[in-house]
């Protein structure tokens, strides 16, 4: 039993971490515009895709396949951001964007579903196969390896951009409070692009990672979507260490709801959670000042 | 001028089934009818109330499989059950009002998200009740009505029922829209404007809100029920959540906070795809698009069209007759 135990603690950290670099994205988003961007589903799917077609079409390297996403994911993140939040940023709206990105959503989902057909790719990394064995009869593959190496390498050079350099600050500032820090002289047009680019090229990574241990069809960035809407809830909207603990949270969360109750039940408990978070305590798990919205 | 247009549009859905022979369109109109129901149930909240809901999909199928369950497993008449599927809807919409009555904006919407998830994974989950995603086959259409006198209505024809459903949606938009009308609706439409201001103004903003969530979520119970004895089957997937973002790209694309624009959407955005169905799959591209591009250039949708065509054409007729 405990090596079952430890099994499903490793699977859910797997996924957590994955659900963290994408919920990362929208909290990064959330913190400096107060908007929801419905796209980065399709973000994390195109991703998936980019390093799909980047090691099997161009026989590519997997690990390299994982930096092409990175790419993808950046230059949509621009596109959103130049296509949708700019023109719509004055109106001071917080329902049209959302819809917009919907639309967007919608859109882009199709024209996948046009392109790449409807039936689920088998994307299985060489590392997918491959497997490491750890202490007490529990394993983990090379694939599981990497997403956790790169998403933990990932989440602390953010880290360290954020908190440490003069970029990373200006960002932050331009989030507490966007007309003061534009009088400070830095430019928030330029800083509001820079997250989006830094949040989508998140989930492009993540959905290359996300891509080989989930079934990879033109809808696949929803499911995780919804899933990281709830963690960046849990973990309070815009805050960063709050959305990597919801985020491994709501990993081993479903992984034990999997294993130990029923398959089936994973996304009600995960949503009851967010519903109870919302009632007990919608700051989050760690309260910042934002109660604008609460 | 209103009793007009209520003339108009009672003929018209008297007239429509006569130009539609084919049972395909037939059953277009009354999906279409169904839509015009859902559209201005989440006007109410969305337009009105300025509630962002995005969960209207857990009360389309909470209406649904509550009145089949109803009449299936309880032998319960079809009006009682139907009855009872749109309390049970709108007790729905207010439990989630008042879970999410400090939440605003985004928190609300998210909540919605995560409730109309919850709602869909019950349905495919509790398969001793729901029959999971295998679903529910042969739900009867609603009972035959034989007045003394007249010839029998059945509503296995799908005209009738068309008349049936049609009829509903009609009634339901004359009700909200007397609502709209009343002072009930100023006060709705202060708690969206400024609801520190409406507050302030002694009005319980808490207890309004749950209340038009609740009338939203009952509109869009009546629709379900409807869907399941016109359909016959039911799936969970029928009440997946992109459903509810259908239905709000019907109110934002007819034009949220009036009633009329909705109604316009939901008949556009069920009849267009169908026209364009030779498009396949790039019709849904299409229709993301145009969800887009509404949103960037004509958030007032339909209706603010409407209003700039009208005063567009009152200028050129100015123009045209001097002095």
């Amino acid at each position: 039993m405990s090596t079952v135990i430890l099994q499903q603690g490793i699977n859910g950290i797997v996924f957590g971490s994955l659900y963290v670099l994408v919920a990362l994205g929208l909290t990064l988003i959330y913190g400096v515009l107060v908007q929801i961007n419905f796209a980065h589903a399709d973000v994390v799917t195109l991703g998936a895709f980019a390093a799909y077609f980047f090691t099997f079409v161009f026989g590519g390297n997997y690990l390299v396949s994982i930096g092409v996403a990175l790419v993808v994911g950046a230059a949509l993140g621009w596109l959103v951001n130049a296509a949708i939040f700019a023109p719509l940023r004055e109106r001071g709206s917080e329902l049209l964007p959302l819809i917009a990105t919907i639309g967007a959503s919608i859109l882009l989902q199709n024209a996948m579903l046009i392109w790449f057909g409807p039936i689920p790719y088998a994307f299985d990394s060489p590392y997918s196969n491959a497997v490491l064995r750890l202490w007490g009869g529990t394993y983990i593959t090379w694939q599981n390896l990497i997403i956790i190496g790169v998403s933990t390498l990932t989440i602390a050079m953010l880290y360290a951009f954020m908190k440490l350099t003069y970029m990373g600050k200006a960002l932050r500032a331009v989030a507490q409070d966007r007309e003061t820090a534009g009088l400070m002289g830095i430019d928030p047009n330029k800083l509001i692009m820079l997250t989006f680019v830094i949040a989508s090229a998140l989930a492009g990574m993540g959905g290359a990672m996300l891509g080989p241990i989930l079934v990879l069809t033109p809808f696949a960035g929803t499911t995780v979507i919804v899933k990281a809407f709830a963690i960046v809830i849990i973990g309070g909207f815009g805050n960063v260490e709050g959305t990597i603990i919801a985020g491994l949270l709501v990993g081993l969360i479903e992984s034990y709801t999997t294993q130990l109750v029923n398959p089936g039940l994973t996304d009600i408990v995960v949503f009851t959670l967010l519903l109870a978070m919302l009632a007990l305590r919608p700051t989050g798990l760690i309260a910042e000042k934002r109660e604008e919205n609460v | 001028m209103r009793l007009a247009l209520l003339l108009a549009a009672a003929a018209a859905i008297a007239a429509v089934p006569v130009f539609f022979e084919d049972s395909y369109w037939r059953a277009n109109l009354t999906i279409c009818a169904i839509n015009v129901m859902l559209a201005i149930g989440l006007d109410f909240i969305l337009g009105y109330a300025g509630q962002l809901n995005l969960g209207h999909s857990a009360f389309y199928g909470i209406g649904a499989y509550a009145s089949t369950l109803l009449i299936m497993k309880l032998d319960t008449p079809f009006w009682m059950a139907f009855a009872l599927a749109m309390a049970l809807s709108g007790v729905a919409g207010m439990a989630l009002s008042i879970f999410a009555v400090r939440l605003r904006g985004h928190y609300l919407a998210i909540a919605s998200l995560g409730f109309a998830v919850i709602v869909h994974q019950v349905l495919l989950n509790w398969i001793s009740v729901t029959q999971g995603p295998l679903g529910i086959y042969a739900i009867k259409p609603p009972p035959a009505i034989a007045l003394p006198g007249l010839p029998v209505i059945a509503f296995s024809n799908p005209a009738n029922m068309f008349y049936l459903v049609a009829g509903f949606a009609l009634l339901f938009y004359l009700l909200l829209d007397q609502l709209a009308r009343s002072p009930i609706g100023e006060t709705l439409t202060a708690i969206r404007e400024d609801e520190v201001s409406a507050a302030s103004l002694g009005i319980n903003c808490a207890a309004w809100k749950v209340f038009a969530f609740g009338v939203g979520a009952a509109v869009a119970g009546a629709a379900g029920a409807f869907y399941a004895s016109f359909v016959g089957t039911l799936v969970p997937d029928a009440f997946i959540i992109t459903e509810s973002f259908t239905i709000l790209a019907m109110v934002i694309l007819g034009g949220m906070g009036t009633l009329i624009g909705p109604v316009l959407g939901a008949i556009v955005l069920t009849i267009l795809p169908e026209l364009l169905r030779g498009f396949g799959d790039l019709r849904l591209v299409l229709y993301g698009f145009a969800l887009m591009l509404a949103v960037l250039f004509m958030p007032g949708g339909m209706a603010q069209a409407a209003r700039l065509a009208r005063a567009l054409c009152g200028r050129v007729l100015r123009a045209q007759v001097p002095g």
